[in-house]
């Protein structure tokens, strides 16, 4: 077969439905990625909007351009959008589109969770932008700080919009982590071990483990608030035991790393461009991963520093401002591999290099001003004023944004297949720059003499009105900078001449394919050797396309990639992937009729949509896999492989893994929030502790012994064990009625809920493989199944026992 | 997955270690400690537990040397043995309070 022949057949096989259908019935990657990139752009302009709004009414003193309750709807919804509807949401599209192609892959390990999770964010975001549009948007600040944000504070469905839309869009992260994680550990080519990686793949890898356990303590805390708001649970009111200060330390245990899962992607797309600017490698790719890595880490012992002026005592205080200062040491050895390369190099100033020299003397004044907030006595005196506001913004701008703009230039002969032929970049850049330190460079000053944040308005004479003017009017010369980035790519995407498959010569496995890129990204699948292929292998995107890799031979009709082990990177399965579908979008929209029936207290939509999730999830995993085993199957040079249905740890495995280590972390912050109000809070201990007994403890026990066992011999006894187990928690439900009584009697049935939905979960899966099993499947073929059931039982299990011990054990020791 | 492992776990173990020596500064500091006597030793506890886990550190960077945990691949070896350092380091640096500062000021 020849190439060309390879590719129509390859096509056929991969390419979404035409038209507008496709666009919903779309799994492949690439078009996910671009349409993710689309719509975060859409929100950036959103909320750039809104920023425009916040600094008309700052302009002058007294401005009456806003009045207050908009002004608070408007910060918060400009936080909000630019934080969780285009930052994340715009590297989810990127490593989207990236990833297979840097990993010389065909997709993502799970393509249909990509759509899900891409309209998850389309219908979250657009649940946020119905409530700004409808001037019911939330408007406590995007930290929605209780009692701002409990009914006390905003009785009103403002903030419920927040709790409930951001859960929405979070598990679209939550879904792109997983995915990105399974990807990069499982799915690169042959031969490219972890040290071989792209580097970009390790901070994709890093950035996703980050968001599984970032974005858990966040959840919970919007759930809790949510209970809280909508059904009287007192976790946040301090007369009934519990504490408006847990919600910041829910908050911040996200938060922070935020920043980092932020800064992170970009920093990756850095060390990606940078090196083929200056036409040459990465200087200290080892350095730059360590430091990724602890970067990654480290900044999971920082939320406390949001707290400083929150009355902790000073060794507390001691420990985060240490911790915060040590963040700045790896930060400080990726720039200076950056400097490094440039210097080993022989850089051009194309459009990419220059946004990448904005980033390095953007970034640089945000960290170092982000080393004086750690000190604690300069953080009480700046906390809460415009210096914050003027040293994240250099962060995260300088930090994100300036860095996608690289990518976005980089990249973009990949995205469009045309080379960048009209010249308004570089004016856009230069109105940009200047913009952005027009307007927030002085307001560090303004911080400094007194100016707060979140201010709708100031009077004459404080001395703050020159600056603010001069802020305002920059800001909206960087507005018009950024409208000239998007005229500049939408000219060059639409009419520019046709480039060549490499403009940047890059040494990369995304410039091995043909540019715009085909639906399969390579024709067959390369054997990697070393971290720049295309340096030291310049032949091998014809090598490709000649179908001398592996999977070149289309003659099966289906869509098929390969697995690899992790360490080794040899070959281990092939995977075929699902089709072209609708079922992600319409499980999405069930998805978000649940939601919608939370938000609207309609609580009958609740159940109603709760099942067609189950009936959409079920008929999701019924199509998944065969059922009959085919054995060894040729891969290509020489080598034959089983399929993912018949391996014992299938791509589902790893999926649910890093699903439970979400999970897992989401229980830990349950747990630090219990142990918290139990050891912080005022008005504890409660009027009682629930006192479950023999029975309870004999159910909980027997019914873990049982699902233990039953998961690896008998899918019956399992059962019988789940349900012993729901029995425990109805009982232990029975000896704290009221949950509204006390935050220990909330937290109970919090904890009790969390297992009997697992348990719920674990009953489920029960009851699919048995149905499989009735259905004729060959035992060879449910392996992999019954390990998936294994893996979840054991966590209900785990997750069960602790909490019993934690709900029942004060009754028992009182 | 053991390459991951090597990589991931010295600076889990500085975070573990961090958290629950903060949240042991919790306990020793709120009311409930007070409940239970003021003679019992806060600062003691929390001097013994930063020494815990410092003795961890050093054990891990042990293990990561040794060829009980080898690496197959060199440059995740260097990797994993420059972060045990650096968790080495990291602890050393934020646990410095509880030998420094007053403890429930």
């Amino acid at each position: 077969m020849n190439a060309l022949r390879r590719h129509r057949a390859l096509t056929r096989i991969w390419a979404s439905d035409p038209g507008w259908k496709g666009w919903f019935t779309s799994v492949n990657h690439t078009d996910l990625g671009r349409m993710f990139l689309t719509v975060a752009t859409f929100f950036f302009v959103v909320g750039g909007l809104l920023a425009m709004l916040i600094r008309a009414q700052l302009a002058t003193p007294r401005s009456a351009f806003l009045g207050p309750d908009h002004y608070n709807q408007i910060f918060t919804m400009h936080g909000t959008i630019m934080m969780f509807l285009f930052a994340i949401p715009f590297f989810e599209g990127l490593a989207v589109y990236l990833l297979p192609k840097l990993l010389g892959t065909r997709d993502l390990a799970f393509p249909r969770l990509t759509a899900y999770g891409f309209w998850c964010y389309v219908f979250g975001g657009g649940m946020m932008i119905f409530a700004l549009l409808a001037g019911l948007a939330p408007d406590s600040g995007w930290f929605m700080y209780p009692p701002l944000s409990s009914t006390l504070g905003a009785p009103g469905i403002n903030p419920d919009f927040w709790l409930i839309g951001i859960t929405f869009v979070e598990i679209s992260a939550i879904a792109a982590a997983v995915e990105i994680t399974v990807t990069v550990l499982r799915y690169r080519a042959p031969g490219m071990k972890l040290s071989q990686m792209p580097i970009f793949a390790w901070y994709a890898l890093v950035t996703a483990v980050m968001i599984l356990t970032g974005f858990p303590p966040l959840i919970l805390g919007s759930i809790l608030l949510e209970l809280e708001r909508a059904f009287g649970l007192p976790f946040f009111q301090v007369a009934q035991g519990g504490d408006a200060l847990l919600w910041q330390h829910l908050f911040w245990l996200f938060g922070h790393p935020e920043v980092y899962i932020i800064f992170l992607p970009a920093a990756g797309a850095i060390s990606t461009i940078l090196p083929v600017m200056a036409r040459t490698r990465l200087m200290g790719y080892g350095w730059i991963v360590a430091a990724a890595v602890s970067l990654a880490v480290l900044s999971f012992g920082l939320w406390v520093h949001h707290m400083f002026t929150t009355g902790i005592p000073h060794m507390g205080l001691a420990f985060f401002s240490a911790a915060s200062t040590l963040v700045a040491v790896p930060t400080a050895v990726q720039i200076f591999a950056w400097i490094g390369t440039i210097a080993k190099g022989r850089p051009q100033l194309h459009l990419p290099m220059l946004w990448l020299l904005a980033f390095f003397a953007t970034f640089v004044i945000g960290g170092l001003t982000g080393v004086m907030v750690a000190i604690v006595p300069f953080d009480w005196q700046a906390h809460d004023t415009y210096f914050i506001v003027a040293h994240l913004h250099y962060v995260l701008v300088g930090g994100f944004v300036f860095p996608m703009l690289a990518a976005l230039y980089y990249w973009m002969p990949h995205f469009t297949g045309r080379r960048t032929y009209f010249k308004l970049g570089p004016t856009a850049f230069w109105l940009v720059f200047c913009g952005f330190h027009g307007t927030f460079l002085l307001l560090h000053w303004a911080g400094l003499m007194g100016m707060r944040r979140r201010i709708d308005t100031f009077d004459l004479g404080q001395g703050w009105e020159l600056i603010n003017l001069i802020a305002s009017v920059s800001s909206f010369v960087m507005a018009i900078g950024f409208a000239l980035v998007l005229v500049d790519v939408a000219i060059n995407a639409l009419v520019a001449i046709r480039g060549s498959r490499d403009p940047w010569g890059a040494g990369t496995l995304e410039w091995a394919m043909t540019t715009p890129p085909p639906a399969y990204n390579f024709a067959s699948l390369p054997q990697i050797g070393s971290r720049d292929p295309l340096y030291d292998t310049p032949d091998l995107p014809a090598q490709l396309a000649r179908g001398e890799g592996y999977l070149g031979d289309p003659s099966r009709n289906r869509r098929e990639t390969l697995t690899i082990d992790i360490a080794s990177a040899r070959p281990r399965y092939i995977v075929v992937f699902p089709g072209n579908t609708a079922l992600p979008v319409v499980m999405s929209a069930v998805t978000g009729l649940f939601f919608l029936g939370m938000l609207l207290k309609a609580y009958w939509l609740v159940p109603i949509s709760a099942l067609g999730v189950i009936a959409c999830a079920l008929h999701w995993v019924w199509s998944l896999g065969r059922s009959r085993p085919e054995g060894p199957l040729p891969a290509g040079r020489g080598l034959s492989l089983g399929t993912a249905a018949e391996a014992s740890d299938p791509p589902g495995w790893w999926g649910s893994l890093f699903l439970l280590l979400a999970d897992g972390t989401f229980f830990g912050s349950l747990l630090f929030g219990y142990a918290f109000l139990w050891t912080v809070a005022p008005n504890w201990p409660p009027a009682s502790y629930a006192e479950p007994g023999f029975p309870g403890a004999l159910l909980v026990l027997g019914g873990a012994g049982l699902t233990v066992i039953g998961a690896r011999l008998s899918l019956t006894v399992a059962a019988l064990g789940l349900g012993l187990m729901m029995a425990a928690g109805v009982i232990l439900l029975t000896e704290v009625p009221d949950s509204v009584a006390h935050a220990y009697d909330a937290t109970v049935w919090v904890l009790v809920g969390y297992g009997l939905l697992h348990q719920a979960v674990c009953l489920l899966m029960t009851a699919l493989v048995a149905a499989r099993q009735q259905a004729g499947h060959a035992p060879a073929t449910l392996y992999g199944a019954r390990r998936v059931l294994r893996l979840w039982c054991s966590y209900t299990v785990l997750t069960s026992l602790v909490i019993a011990a934690a709900a029942g054990l004060p009754g028992a020791l009182s | 997955m053991t390459s991951i492992l090597r990589i991931a776990l010295p600076l889990t173990l500085w975070l573990a270690g961090f958290s629950a020596i903060y949240g042991l500064h919790g306990l020793l500091c709120s009311s409930r400690w007070a409940v239970a006597g003021d003679d019992l030793p806060g600062r003691g506890l929390l001097i013994a537990a930063a020494a815990v886990v410092l003795v961890l550190q050093v054990a891990l960077i042990g293990v990561l040397r040794s060829s009980i945990w080898s690496a197959s691949d060199p440059v995740i070896r260097h990797i994993s043995l420059g972060l045990g350092v650096v968790a080495l380091v990291s602890s050393v640096w934020t646990l410095m309070p509880v030998l420094t500062v007053s403890h429930c000021l």
